[in-house]
């Protein structure tokens, strides 16, 4: 009978025929330090595709059949009833006061994994969370297992979804958990590369050459699933790189020269990915470079660009003559010098800082410094999803500005207690910056001792705390004499983007790792010597020993 | 100073005598170290209790006696002798039995019971209809046609072997066929995967109908394996599979081939993905292989290095190959359900020997009614479902004795209520699949599988290595200097005082003996 009903729905479906398209494109984004944004983006989408309903769990799913999307991922979110999800492995920190606001906002250090679901009364959220990220941990050769419920929280407010959700008559909730630790390296692009279409062999993806990617400054992975309403099943596997050109420029020329002007080294597809494209993606429905054009310097690009609109150059590959290498120089100019840095101004509506301050093992004071480099005012909202590792005392939680105390400044508080051993602390809160000043906030915190299993190897490097986020979401009125022109990076998010702090390090109290043999060695020492002594007088018999001539 | 006497029994006439003081009395010391040993004696229970590694008994008997049994169908041969023969009658049907009695295959294949009647309607009973003529014998769902000449004197010969390949087909099987047939499993999950070895180099197919193709051709073949299986089916399309060799040009270069050592090495699973990451159902890929430009067209050689027209190999267990040589190179194809045909005809093929479907005899052809009935008679489908009772039967007791050996082998092995009552049920089981064949083989083969599913639970269960890695001597190691230590005076203590006591009644009796003497 289920097979008669599986029949009827592969029948249905062929009816239905979900078309797929795949696009392809990279965007090249020269940054004012001389180096060179590169952010690959491979869209594949599901027409007329739904997420899988989670009441429909408890019977068999319908065949899944593509031709474009992947497959290995597509069963991942069918078998667990996923609607949107969001994975990203980055190495480095995203120095947003240089680079500006990415392109894909996720950017925290380590792994960042994101989940909406479908509440569904056969199999708990819960349960499929983590089934989810072990068998993303599978795919990705990824120690994503270790996202568990230590790390796991709802951060409803700075994590909306990206797409729509579908209208069930169940809520969607959020999952979301952190892992600072981990380290993106060739084993994870490798599976990455196989989720696409034309794997690394031909269209733009060629350029994905892991010796040139894992050598960049900064470089991160991530795969968005999203449902977008009445359109399909969107998967989304981008690749985000920070090249420094200088480091690869043969000649190494450097001179000193006026401050403020940008010459941008030159740079071409072969000295940064050692690879051109030599044919092109013959599924790709789009496959579009895009070179964000400098405004100062005069250049020379090569080959001519399809066409350019404003300050974006856009190459159409699948025209393109192959083999194909954009080449980019600056043939007036000798060397390339760095821009000082007091001199410039952070490209970004805020400059975040964060430590931990305290040199004991036992506390610490959490200190965030947010300065807002806008002039007008700014709220954001603040997350902390902290490990249990470090124990909120918020009643110590105070605002400055200057040295003034300002703690209305920081409003809409929440948070979630930690439970030692077993889930992490979650604190929201809404800051009110106010224009160009910079806002102090400090917590004390502590340290609780770990139990000797809890500890991980290499025990006396500390723990990686997660990032704090922060999300300016509300503006003041911007009148347009107020804005900076220089900053033209400043125009406003068109929606919230998160902004990562780096992530820290804790150093709890760790125990001489060969202790408890030592303890039991010596405690069972003393307990035999004292028992042996009470045992000795309670049962010694005592005698009265004459000594000389007296005896007799 | 004090110092360790021994029962001095001549006291000394000093004014303080240290054996007068109530501490020093024999009686108070001998209770004190009476109260050790018995503290000790009594904390010996509590210690079992709490180091001791839970240990549930199995029913080693029970397993032991499932040994040797095996599932016993009883099948019901309805012969049903057309006019022209009605002249050997009621004779024919005591000559056939015997001839079935006697016959190698089936005295051998102990399992099948076989009762040849006239009867008629009854559920589940083949019925051979025998009538003059010469034409070759026809299987049409569970009814033999078989044709003989109205004057053979070897008819219950012929009729005896005819039955004995379609009943027991798997006893004559080579055991090439027998290996290639993937192990059971309640589910599958079937992977069509249409691989471009190159899309970019000009040959590709860029689409293909796979839902067509598949309705048409795979879904009735499911529908019938339904009783044994359940089936997840998938598809995908790659664009770039190499292959982790050079295929050998052959002829003039134009064309290349693949060497049987080839074959054995063709899936690259480095490069191919097709591993499935979610579920722990076994996969059984078909994969439809399209050669890259320069390599087309690729053809199979045969051992002298010719090349053969098959276009198509299976990979034991692991699923089937279909090679596709596009009619002209340098052609990007969108293959239609037409196109396809043929392949999912080979497909289809390909699923039914993996899955253990056995093959009619050469000799005897099946009645094409609809395309649905063409794929394998309910003689096939009985035989099949026979067999995998048989198989599972046969894995859940040797998957039950090797829990029980292990478990008397391994001292330290715990054995958790859940394995105890995994290992019951699926004895239970068993016996109800015994019980079942008399009336239904599909339900014998639930039971059995049901049992196997429930003792490779039992046998893989975790809790099963819990303290395997903490062997005693390790606990002896750590609390040895505590144990060691404090035991030394305790006995000590203990064998002073016996002596001591042996040694004051012995004087004791001296003494009366003197006095008795004395007297």
């Amino acid at each position: 009978m289920r097979l008669l009903g599986r029949i009827g729905a592969l029948l249905l479906l062929s009816l239905l025929c979900e078309a797929e398209q795949f696009a392809e494109d990279l965007t090249l984004r020269p940054l004012r330090d001389g180096k060179l944004a590169a952010s690959f983006s491979f869209t594949t989408l599901l027409e007329n595709a739904t997420p899988r309903h989670p009441g429909s769990l408890e019977y068999d799913d319908d065949s899944q059949h593509y031709a474009l999307f992947p497959l290995a991922l597509g069963q991942v979110l069918r078998e667990f009833a996923v609607t949107e999800l969001h994975l990203t492995l980055n190495a480095g920190k995203w120095d947003y006061d240089r680079w500006g606001y990415p392109d894909e906002p996720g950017v925290g250090t380590g792994a960042e994994l994101w989940a909406w679901m479908g509440d569904s009364a056969f199999i708990s959220v819960d349960q499929r969370w983590k089934g989810l990220r072990n068998a993303l941990a599978g795919l990705f050769c990824a120690s994503l297992g270790s996202l568990d419920e230590q790390r796991t929280t709802s951060p409803i407010l700075s994590f909306q979804p990206e797409g729509s959700l579908p209208n069930w008559t169940t809520p969607h909730q959020l999952r979301h958990a952190t892992l600072p630790s981990e380290h993106v390296c060739t084993e994870n692009l490798t599976p990455f590369l196989k989720l696409l279409p034309c794997k690394s062999r031909s269209g733009i993806a060629t350029l994905l050459n892991p010796h040139k990617l894992f050598d960049a400054d900064w470089h991160g992975m991530g795969v968005h699933v999203r449902y977008r309403q009445d359109i399909g099943v969107e998967v989304r596997l981008a690749f985000q790189a920070v090249i420094d050109p200088v480091r690869y420029s043969p000649e190494r020329r450097r001179e000193v020269s006026q401050i403020l002007t940008c010459i941008y080294p030159d740079w071409s597809f072969l000295s940064i990915f050692d690879r051109v494209i030599e044919r092109a993606c013959p599924v790709a429905d789009t496959s579009i470079i895009r070179v964000k054009l400098p405004t100062e310097a005069s250049y020379a690009m090569t080959p001519t660009p399809t066409s350019i609109d404003a300050d974006l150059a856009t190459f159409l590959v699948d025209d393109a003559m192959k083999p194909l290498d954009i080449v980019m120089k600056w043939p007036g100019e000798s060397a390339f010098s760095y821009p000082p840095r007091s001199m410039t101004r952070p490209l970004t509506h805020l400059s975040v800082r964060r430590a931990l301050h305290g040199s004991n093992q036992y506390s610490a004071q959490l200190f965030i410094s947010v300065k807002n480099n806008s002039p007008v005012q700014v709220r954001t909202g603040y997350l902390e999803t902290m490990p249990w590792l470090l124990q909120f005392y918020l009643h110590t939680m105070h605002a400055h500005i200057d040295g003034v105390p300002r703690d209305d400044l920081v409003t809409l508080l929440s948070y979630t207690a930690p439970v030692p051993h077993a889930r992490p602390t979650l604190l929201q809160a809404v800051l009110t910056l106010p224009p160009e000043s910079t806002l102090q906030l400090t917590l004390d915190v502590s340290k609780p001792f770990l139990r000797y299993t809890e500890h991980p190897p290499d025990a006396q490097r500390g723990w990686d705390l997660p990032p704090a986020i922060f999300v300016p979401f509300s503006f003041e009125n911007i009148s347009q004499e107020d804005w900076d022109p220089r900053n033209t990076a400043w125009t406003l998010l068109e929606r919230p983007t998160r902004i990562y702090t780096p992530v820290l390090l804790v150093d709890p109290a760790t125990p001489d790792f060969s202790m408890p043999y030592n303890v039991i060695i010596l405690s069972c020492t003393l307990i035999a010597l004292i028992f042996g002594s009470v045992f000795n007088y309670l049962t010694r018999t005592f005698v009265v020993v004459h000594v000389g001539e007296d005896s007799h | 100073m004090a110092s360790m006497g021994n029962m001095d029994t001549t006291s000394s006439r000093s004014s303080k005598d240290p054996s007068k003081l109530s501490f020093q009395s024999t009686k108070t010391r001998r209770l004190i170290l009476t109260a050790y040993w018995g503290v000790i004696l009594l904390a010996i229970p509590l210690w079992w209790r709490t180091t001791s590694i839970e240990r549930q008994t199995l029913p080693t008997a029970r397993v032991n006696a499932q040994q040797g049994k095996e599932l016993t169908f009883p099948i019901h041969v309805h012969l049903d002798v057309s006019d022209d023969l009605s002249g050997r009658g009621g004779a024919l049907y005591e000559e056939v039995q015997r001839s079935i009695e006697l016959h190698p295959d089936l005295r051998d294949t102990a399992g099948l019971r076989i009762r040849v009647s006239s009867k008629e309607k009854l559920p589940g009973a083949y019925r051979v209809v025998v009538k003059g003529g010469s034409e070759s014998p026809i299987v049409d769902g569970r009814r033999l046609i078989y044709g003989v000449h109205p004057e053979s004197h070897t008819l219950s010969m012929e009729l005896a072997d005819a039955l004995a390949t379609l009943l027991s087909p798997y006893s004559t099987l080579r055991s090439s066929q027998a290996e290639r047939v993937a192990k059971y499993a309640p589910r599958y999950r079937l992977a069509f995967t249409l691989l471009n070895e190159d899309a970019a180099s000009g040959t590709a197919a860029l689409s293909w109908d796979v839902h067509a193709s598949l309705s048409s051709h795979i879904a009735p073949t499911l529908e019938r394996l339904s009783v044994l299986h359940n089936f997840t089916v998938e598809s995908q399309v790659q664009f770039y599979a190499p292959l982790a060799f050079e295929p050998r040009s052959v002829g003039d270069g134009s064309s290349h081939g693949l060497t049987q050592e080839d074959l054995t090495v063709f899936i690259n699973s480095a490069e191919w993905t097709l591993s499935s990451s979610v579920s722990n159902d076994p996969v059984l890929h078909f994969v439809l292989f399209i050669p890259s430009s320069s390599h087309s067209p690729l053809c199979i050689l045969d051992s002298n290095g010719t090349p053969t027209s098959s276009t198509a190999f299976i990979l034991p267990q692991w699923g089937g190959i279909v090679i596709y040589n596009p009619p002209t190179a340098n052609i990007t194809l969108q293959l239609t359900s037409d196109a396809l045909s043929p392949v999912f005809t080979t497909f289809q093929q390909q699923l039914i020997a993996l899955l253990g479907v056995p093959a009619l005899p050469a000799h005897i052809h099946t009645q094409h009614k609809t395309a649905s009935d063409a794929t394998f008679t309910d003689w096939q489908l009985d035989a099949l479902i026979r067999r995998r009772a048989v198989e599972n039967t046969m894995g859940a007791q040797d998957t039950l004795q090797s829990i029980v050996r292990l478990v008397t082998q391994i001292e330290n092995m715990p054995v958790k209520r859940d394995v105890k009552n995994d290992v019951q049920e699926a004895l239970m089981e068993l016996e109800e699949a015994y019980a079942a064949t008399s009336f239904s083989s599909a339900l014998a083969l639930q039971h059995a599988s049901e049992a196997l599913t429930l003792a490779s639970r039992a046998f893989f269960n975790p809790g099963m290595l819990a303290l395997l890695y903490f062997p005693a001597e390790h606990n002896y190691a750590v609390y040895a200097p505590l144990f060691a230590s404090i035991s030394a005076p305790l006995v000590a203590a203990l064998i002073r005082e016996i002596v001591a006591w042996k040694r004051a009644r012995k004087a004791k009796q001296e003494d009366t003996a003197v006095k008795l003497k004395d007297e």
